[in-house]
C-alpha cells in the first residue's frame, strides 16, 4: 500500500518542495519537506522514510556529504539526488556514496515516479531478503542448540549428568541467564537440576512441588509452556523467589514424552518482556530433547534395576539347585548303604556291614557340615552371628585347625609362615579358624595337586594381615568382589570340579567384618590367587 | 554265561565303594574311574557291558562322556546324578543316555534298570517270531539285529532297537504311552513320557529322511504312537 510508504523531499527551493510534495501525495506517498540539511536531519531522526528526494546544493550542506550521514540514521531509505546543474562527477560521487539514482532538474515527473517505484522495489527486496536471512540464521541457531542440547544430553544414561550438561548447553547456546529442570515423580515434580542460580537462590526453591503449588506445576498439568513477561507486576507466585534474585522474565515448557509431561524446564533473566513465541518454540524443542534423553535414563535404569532382580533371582535358583545336588550326594551314600543292607536278595559281611554304617556316619556328618553352613549364612543374614572374642595368638589358631588343614592339602604343600611375637588380637579364635580353613580348601579346589598353598601373617601398623595364597588358575579382575557375594560360584576352574554351595567365601567376609576386619583377593589368571584379610590389634 | 562288567564312573568314592559292593554281590564285574577321561579309557580298553554314569565330574563331565561314547559306541548308559532337574534328564536321554537315575536312589530299583538295559541289548529271549520286516524302504532284520533305509546300515542303541523292534511287530496299532513304556522299560517307568518322546527322537533323526514330517513312527497326539506300514 502506497499510502504507508514515505517520501522525504529535501530542497531549498520552497516552491520546487511544494509541487514535488503535490505530485507526490496525489500518487498517495506520504511526505515530508524539509528545505535544509538541519531539517532534514531532525525529520529523519523522528520518522521512518522509504525514500528521499534529495538535492546536491543545499544552503547548510552538500546533498552528497549529507547521504552518508542520512543512511546512517536509516540505513535502508532509498535516496534520489537532484541537481540543477548536470555534473557527471558528483553524480558518480553520489552513488558511491550510497544513492540509488541521480536526476536532473528541470524534473521529468513521470521519470522521478518510475525511478521512485524502482527504488521502492529494491527497498522491498532488501528487506524482503534480510528478513530472509534473519529466519535462516535464527532457524540455524534454534537447529544448532537443540543439536548442541540433544548431543549434551545423549552422551550419557545417568539422568543427573544428562540435565546438568543441557542445562549448560541451554546457556551457552542462548544466553538465558539461569535455568532449572523439575522431574516428576510419583505425579509431584521434584527439582532435579539448576544452572546460574546462585546458593541462596536454590536454597529458596522448593524442592518438591505438588498440586495447586502454582505456575511450574500447572505447565506440568496442562502440558502447556508459559511465558511471564514481567515477574516485577505479578502478584505472590512460587516464582517470587525469582523476582528476589532480579529476575524478570520467566519461561517454563513442558517435557513431554508421547503426549505426557515428564516434568518442567524454566528459565529465566533479568530483563523483562525478554522471551517471545520464537523463544517459546525453541524452548519446546530443548524441551522435547532433554524428556527424550531423561526417558531413556530412566528406562535404562529400570532396565538395569530388573536385571539385577533377575540375576539375582537366577542367583537363587542356581543356589537351590547346588545346595538340592549338595544334599543329595551325601544322601545317596546314606540311603544307598542303609538300603544296601535291608535288601533281601543279598547278605553282606560282617566287614561290608560295617563298611555300609561308617559311609552312613561319615556322609551323615557331611550333611551336618552342609547345614551348618547353610544356618550360619542365615544367622550372617540375620545379623544374627555370635562371636565370643578373647585375646588369642595367631600361631595357635593355626595350630588348632592344623590336623584338618593337613588333612585337605594331602596332595599339595603347605607352608605355615606365621612370625613369632606378634601381638594377640580379639577374636573368636573357632570363627576364624573356620575362615582359615575355607580359604584353603578353595585353594585347594582351585589348584593343581603338588603345588604349594602359602598360609603367611604379618603386622601392619594397627592390624595383622593374613593371607592364603595358592598357585591355581587365579580369578579374573572383574570377579574380585563377586566372589564374595554369596550364591556366587566360580567357574571353569579346576574344568567339571563339584560346586559348592558358593556360600564359603560370603561367610568367610561375614565372620572377618564382625571383627571389624577387611577381606580381599588378589589375582590374575594363571597367577595363583591371594585371598587376605585384617583383623586389628589394640 | 560270561559275568556282565559294569562301568562306575563317580568322583565320590563312597559312592563307587557302595555301588561296587552291591553290584559285585549280585554276579557283576565291576570297573571303576573317578573321572571323565578314565572313563573313556576303560570303556575303550575294558570290554564293558554297561556304564553307569555321574554327570558332576571334574575334568570331563558326564554328559561330554555320553556324547563321547555315543559317537562310537551303542553300550548301555544309565546316568545316577544328585542333578533332578527335567531338563538335565531330558538332555542326556536325547544325547543317548538309555536310563536316567536321581541320587539318592534304591539299591532294587538302581538292579532293575540295569536288568532293563541289559534286556534292550537283546540278552533276554526277546527277538519276534517273523524274520524281518519291511515297510517303504525301512527294513529290519530281527535275526541280525540290523536296521537298513534305502539300503543305508542305521545304528541305533539297545533301547533304540527295543522301541523300534517293539513298534514293528505292532505295526498299524496304535500303542499307547503307558503300554510302549511297559514294554519297552518296565512297569515302574509308565509314567514316564518324556522318555518317549525323546527316545522317538532319536529314532526319528536316525530312520527318517525329514524327522519333523515322519514317514514310519506317526504320533498320535495325547495317546501314542504307531509304525504305518500302509499311509
Amino acid at each position: 500500500m502506497k499510502s504507508t510508504e514515505s517520501i522525504l523531499v529535501i530542497d531549498d527551493d520552497l516552491d520546487f518542495l511544494e509541487i514535488i510534495k503535490r505530485i507526490l501525495e496525489k500518487k498517495g506517498y506520504a511526505t515530508g519537506t524539509a528545505p535544509s540539511a538541519k531539517a532534514a536531519l531532525a525529520l529523519l531522526k523522528e520518522r521512518f522514510f522509504n525514500v528521499t528526494i534529495l538535492d546536491i546544493s543545499l544552503p547548510d550542506a552538500d546533498g552528497t556529504e549529507l547521504l552518508p550521514t542520512i543512511l546512517d540514521i536509516q540505513p535502508d531509505i532509498i535516496a534520489i539526488m537532484l541537481t540543477g546543474h548536470s555534473s557527471m562527477q558528483n553524480a558518480i560521487k553520489s552513488l558511491n556514496r550510497g544513492a540509488f539514482a541521480y536526476l536532473e532538474k528541470p524534473l521529468d515527473t513521470s521519470n522521478l515516479l518510475a525511478v521512485i517505484d524502482r527504488g521502492l522495489e529494491k527497498q522491498r527486496l532488501v528487506i524482503e531478503n534480510r528478513q530472509l536471512m534473519d529466519e535462516l540464521e535464527r532457524h540455524n541457531h534454534v537447529t544448532n542448540t537443540l543439536l548442541s542440547v540433544s548431543q549434551a544430553a545423549s552422551q550419557s544414561l545417568d539422568l543427573q549428568k544428562i540435565l546438568d550438561s543441557a542445562l549448560e548447553r541451554v546457556a551457552q547456546c542462548t544466553g538465558i541467564e539461569a535455568s532449572f529442570v523439575y522431574i516428576s515423580q510419583n505425579e509431584r515434580l521434584v527439582l532435579k537440576a539448576h544452572h546460574g542460580l546462585s546458593r541462596r537462590m536454590v536454597d529458596a526453591m522448593l524442592k518438591e512441588i505438588g498440586p495447586g503449588s502454582g505456575t511450574i506445576f500447572d505447565i506440568y498439568q496442562q502440558g502447556q509452556a508459559e511465558i511471564i513477561e514481567d515477574l516485577g507486576k505479578t502478584g505472590q507466585s512460587d516464582l517470587g523467589f525469582l523476582r528476589g534474585g532480579g529476575y524478570l522474565s520467566f519461561a517454563g515448557v513442558p517435557l513431554m514424552i508421547l503426549g505426557k509431561a515428564i516434568g518442567v524446564l524454566g528459565v529465566t533473566t533479568s530483563f523483562a518482556h525478554y522471551f517471545s513465541a520464537n523463544n517459546v518454540e525453541l524452548l519446546t524443542g530443548i524441551a522435547r530433547e532433554i524428556a527424550i534423553a531423561v526417558r531413556n535414563a530412566q528406562l535404562y535404569e529400570e532396565a538395569s534395576s530388573a536385571n539385577a532382580l533377575r540375576e539375582l533371582d537366577a542367583m537363587r535358583t542356581e543356589f537351590l539347585a547346588n545346595v538340592s545336588h549338595e544334599l543329595r550326594t551325601p544322601l545317596a551314600v546314606i540311603k544307598g548303604s542303609a538300603n544296601s543292607l535291608l535288601q533281601p536278595d543279598v547278605i553282606f559281611d560282617d566287614q561290608t556291614r560295617h563298611d555300609f554304617l561308617t559311609s552312613i556316619d561319615r556322609d551323615a556328618d557331611t550333611l551336618t557340615h552342609l547345614v551348618d553352613d547353610l544356618l550360619m549364612m542365615s544367622r550372617l543374614d540375620a545379623d544374627a552371628m555370635e562371636i565370643k572374642k578373647k585375646p588369642c595368638l595367631l600361631n595357635e589358631v593355626v595350630d588348632s585347625i592344623k590336623d584338618r588343614l593337613d588333612n585337605l592339602t594331602l596332595k599339595h604343600h603347605l607352608v605355615i609362615r606365621i612370625p613369632e611375637g606378634l601381638p594377640p588380637v580379639e577374636i573368636d579364635e573357632g570363627r576364624i579358624g573356620e575362615v582359615l580353613t575355607n580359604l584353603v580348601e578353595n585353594a585347594v579346589k582351585f589348584s593343581d595337586d603338588s603345588t604349594t598353598i602359602t598360609i603367611e601373617a604379618r603386622h601392619r601398623g594397627k592390624e595383622i594381615a593374613v593371607s592364603v595364597a595358592d598357585e591355581g588358575v587365579g580369578i579374573p579382575e572383574n570377579l574380585h568382589e563377586k566372589i564374595f557375594e554369596r550364591f556366587f560360584q566360580g567357574e571353569g576352574r579346576k574344568a567339571g570340579r563339584r560346586k559348592g554351595t558358593g556360600l564359603g567365601l560370603a561367610i568367610c567376609r561375614g565372620i572377618v567384618e564382625a571383627h571389624g576386619g577387611k577381606i580381599r583377593v588378589d589375582s590374575g589368571p594363571e597367577k595363583g590367587a591371594n585371598f587376605s584379610f585384617t583383623l586389628p590389634v589394640d | 554265561m560270561d559275568k556282565k562288567r559294569i562301568l562306575i564312573v563317580d568322583d565320590d568314592p563312597a559312592i563307587l565303594r557302595l555301588l561296587g559292593t552291591n553290584l559285585k554281590a549280585r554276579g557283576y564285574e565291576v570297573v571303576t574311574a573317578t573321572n571323565g577321561e578314565e572313563s573313556l579309557e576303560a570303556v575303550q580298553n575294558d570290554f564293558i557291558d554297561l556304564i553307569i554314569l555321574d554327570l558332576m565330574m571334574p575334568k570331563i563331565d558326564g554328559v561330554e562322556v555320553c556324547r563321547r561314547i555315543r559317537e562310537w559306541s551303542n553300550i548301555p548308559i544309565i546316568i545316577l546324578s544328585a542333578r533332578g532337574d527335567e531338563k538335565d534328564k531330558v538332555k542326556c536321554l536325547e544325547l543317548g543316555a538309555d536310563d536316567y537315575l536321581t541320587k539318592p536312589f534304591g539299591i532294587a530299583e538302581l538292579m532293575a534298570r540295569i536288568k532293563t538295559a541289559f534286556r534292550h541289548r537283546g540278552d533276554a529271549a526277546a527277538a519276534p517270531a517273523q524274520s524281518s520286516f519291511t515297510c517303504d524302504g525301512l527294513e529290519i532284520n530281527f535275526a541280525k539285529r540290523r536296521v537298513t533305509v534305502d539300503g543305508r546300515e542305521v545304528t541305533l542303541t539297545p533301547t533304540e532297537y527295543a522301541m523300534l523292534q517293539h513298534l514293528a511287530v505292532n505295526s498299524d496299532k496304535v500303542l499307547t504311552h503307558s503300554m510302549l513304556l511297559q514294554s519297552i522299560w518296565g512297569n515302574e517307568y509308565s509314567s514316564e513320557k518324556e522318555y518317549l518322546r525323546v527316545f522317538v527322537g532319536r529314532l526319528r533323526r536316525k530312520l527318517e529322511p525329514d524327522p519333523k514330517n515322519p514317514r514310519y513312527i506317526q504320533t498320535i497326539p495325547g495317546v501314542g504312537y504307531h509304525l504305518a506300514t500302509v499311509r
